[in-house]
């Protein structure tokens, strides 16, 4: 077992985990509006969202070295100095991994009946206490989908990442960032563990995400957790 | 069941609103007390959609809907602010869907106690169970009951909150005889009991006579005729009503003699007398007659006062069996037919074969004329 990275691993983990947690605070809000509102600028809003899955990675690195670096608004007006950490890294596994989330759960709410919203309304429910009562619950499966595939997604995130966080042993280096470093130093023993790991959680995610889509009923009601 | 007429109940529930939908213009206008209101007519009518004004699920353009004494909405101008909006979690109005629309990831007792808190909430659900005999199935899924019992959970789930309105919108339409029966009576007894003003949408007549006390006609959006079931079954104001409630044997006619004795009409040769209107002579007017109210005349007997007029002949051009009925059409000499029904044990002297020619008699007093056959 010697040769086992285990700095990058975790640190995987740890980014995976935010960046997941960010994609949900961010990508359900925005999965129901798009799933449940008719507003102007719908189109916009979408096609902004999924511009990650065709843009190159560095090309989403560059504007998010442009969000987070010196002079813009990250710095300027919320006084975060996020480049080169983890945290950046974080952000920008969750940006690439988003427009799957929002996929997936604005599909899962679009296709809940809204005769069982209106059932709740006219039962006592707020707008609040219909979404987290209602709509969520019922569209959970895809939710789940959606945020595995996107968490997956996430731990896979190289190109941007490498833009906004560097690739700093033991502080920015994730799996990904860690496989390139040990090939180009011909350090195979350690690549092989790392692409093992990398290849039986995707495959791991792979098939969770069939599960959730085959599966009927008794779906377990956890929120979507990064696996690790 | 025969639902007694509530003609005087006091009012409780009053809405008169109107708004615009893809296809035409809804304009609803009801005033009901503690009784069933059947709302009536064909699919795209405008009764789901009214239905949901009153719940609150969707926003009138104008007008307003007052639930005892209290201001649910209100909107005097089309582009004016909205003077009044309750939402429909503050309406207690309790809302049986079309499809039940019972959530799919809660069990029966969870649907019931859906709207209530706590475990007085949960022994409320389970006793609402209980009475609806269902406190055995208190642990299924929506999915693993029947058809009869979604219904009744949702019946159940709809009254738990204790609501003042009932809506329901086609509650019956998937349900067998047996089991429809079973829940007509179960709500009719519900209403009494708590007192509840009830809206039920139907584009079904046998359920409408099965639940109701009153009966609104609804037809691309405007209400036709508002009354007791058996009036606006015998005497449709329009020939619209008439014919969205399926009256059958309706013919245009013109009037060629008005007296104070009756009328004379001329359906296409046939003359024919109905009871005294005040209609001027040359219209057109809309009439039918009820199948029942056709007699068959003995060919050897004489024909007795009662059925002298409108004696027309005609042949059989179809005979079939109903439950207890014998239905004929008949053809009749000025090219017309019509539907002809009597309880399968009479006539039996008579050879009624498909081919055969009968003399009937269209009763003058049975004859109905349609009073507003040019308006809308």
């Amino acid at each position: 077992m010697n040769g086992f990275p285990l700095a990058p691993f975790l640190l995987s983990l740890q980014v995976t985990a935010v960046a997941t947690l960010l994609m949900l605070v961010v990508g359900l809000p925005l999965a129901l509006l798009l799933a449940r509102r008719r507003f102007p600028g719908a189109m916009l809003v979408e096609t902004v969202v999924n511009l990650p899955l065709v843009l190159p990675p560095t090309v989403v690195g560059y504007y998010l070295l442009l969000l987070l670096g010196r002079g813009g608004p990250a710095v300027e007006w919320l006084g975060w100095r996020l480049l080169f950490t983890w945290g950046a890294a974080a952000i920008a596994s969750a940006v690439v991994g988003l427009p799957l989330l929002v996929q997936s759960a604005r599909a899962a709410i679009a296709s809940v009946d809204p005769a069982l919203e209106n059932a709740a309304r006219t039962l006592g429910s707020s707008e609040a206490a219909v979404i987290w009562r209602v709509t969520l619950p019922l569209a959970r499966r895809g939710i789940l989908a959606g945020g595995v595939l996107a968490a997956a997604r996430a731990l896979g995130e190289f190109g941007a990442t490498l833009m906004v966080a560097g690739d700093i042993p033991e502080r920015t280096q994730t799996l990904p960032l860690a496989i390139y470093d040990a090939v180009q130093n011909r350090q195979y023993a350690q690549a092989n563990w790392m692409v093992l790991v990398m290849t039986v959680l995707a495959f791991a995610s792979l098939w969770a995400v069939r599960r959730f889509e085959q599966r009927g009923r008794a779906a377990p009601t956890a929120a979507a957790a990064p696996q690790g | 069941m025969v639902a007694s007429p509530a003609p005087s109940v006091a009012p409780r529930l009053a809405a008169d609103f109107t708004m615009q939908r893809s296809g035409f213009h809804l304009h609803a206008r009801l005033e009901l007390g503690a009784e069933i209101l059947v709302l009536f007519g064909p699919s795209g009518s405008g009764k789901t959609t009214t239905l949901h004004a009153i719940a609150g699920l969707i926003t009138p353009e104008r007008g307003y809907i007052l639930l005892d004494g209290r201001t649910l909405f209100r909107r005097d101008d089309a582009s004016g602010p909205i003077a009044q909006r309750v939402p429909a979690r503050r309406r207690n109005i309790g809302y049986v869907f079309q499809h039940y629309a019972l959530f799919p990831h809660l069990t029966a007792l969870e649907n019931v106690a859906f709207a209530l808190r706590g475990p007085t909430g949960r022994a409320t659900a389970a006793a609402w169970l209980e009475r609806m005999n269902l406190a055995h199935l208190a642990d299924r899924y929506p999915h693993e009951l029947s058809g009869g019992q979604q219904q009744r959970v949702a019946i159940a789930r709809a009254l738990a909150p204790a609501p003042r309105v009932l809506l329901l919108d086609e509650p019956f339409s998937a349900l067998d005889a047996a089991a429809r029966q079973r829940v007509q009576c179960e709500l009719a007894a519900l209403q009494r009991e708590m007192q509840l003003v009830v809206i039920y949408v139907t584009h079904r007549l046998e359920d409408a006579f099965a639940v109701g006390d009153r009966l609104a006609v609804m037809r691309d959006g405007q209400l036709e005729q508002t009354g007791a079931i058996e009036d606006v079954f015998r005497y449709p104001a329009t020939q619209q009503v008439a014919e969205i409630m399926g009256v059958p044997n309706l013919f245009r006619a013109l009037v060629t003699e008005v007296g104070p004795e009756g009328t004379v009409l001329d359906w296409h040769g046939l003359r024919l007398n109905a009871p005294p209107h005040a209609f001027e002579v040359g219209r057109t007017v809309t009439a039918y007659i009820q199948p029942e109210d056709i007699k068959i005349l003995y060919p050897d007997r004489p024909v007795m006062d009662a059925v002298q007029h409108n004696v027309v002949a005609g042949r059989i051009v179809e005979s079939s069996l109903r439950p207890g009925m014998r239905q004929l059409r008949v053809c009749l000499t000025n090219g017309h037919e019509i539907e002809v029904r009597y309880p399968a044990y009479t006539y039996r002297p008579l050879n009624l074969q498909v081919g055969e020619e009968v003399r009937l008699s269209l009763r003058k007093e049975a004859l109905v004329v349609i009073s507003h056959a040019h308006e809308n």
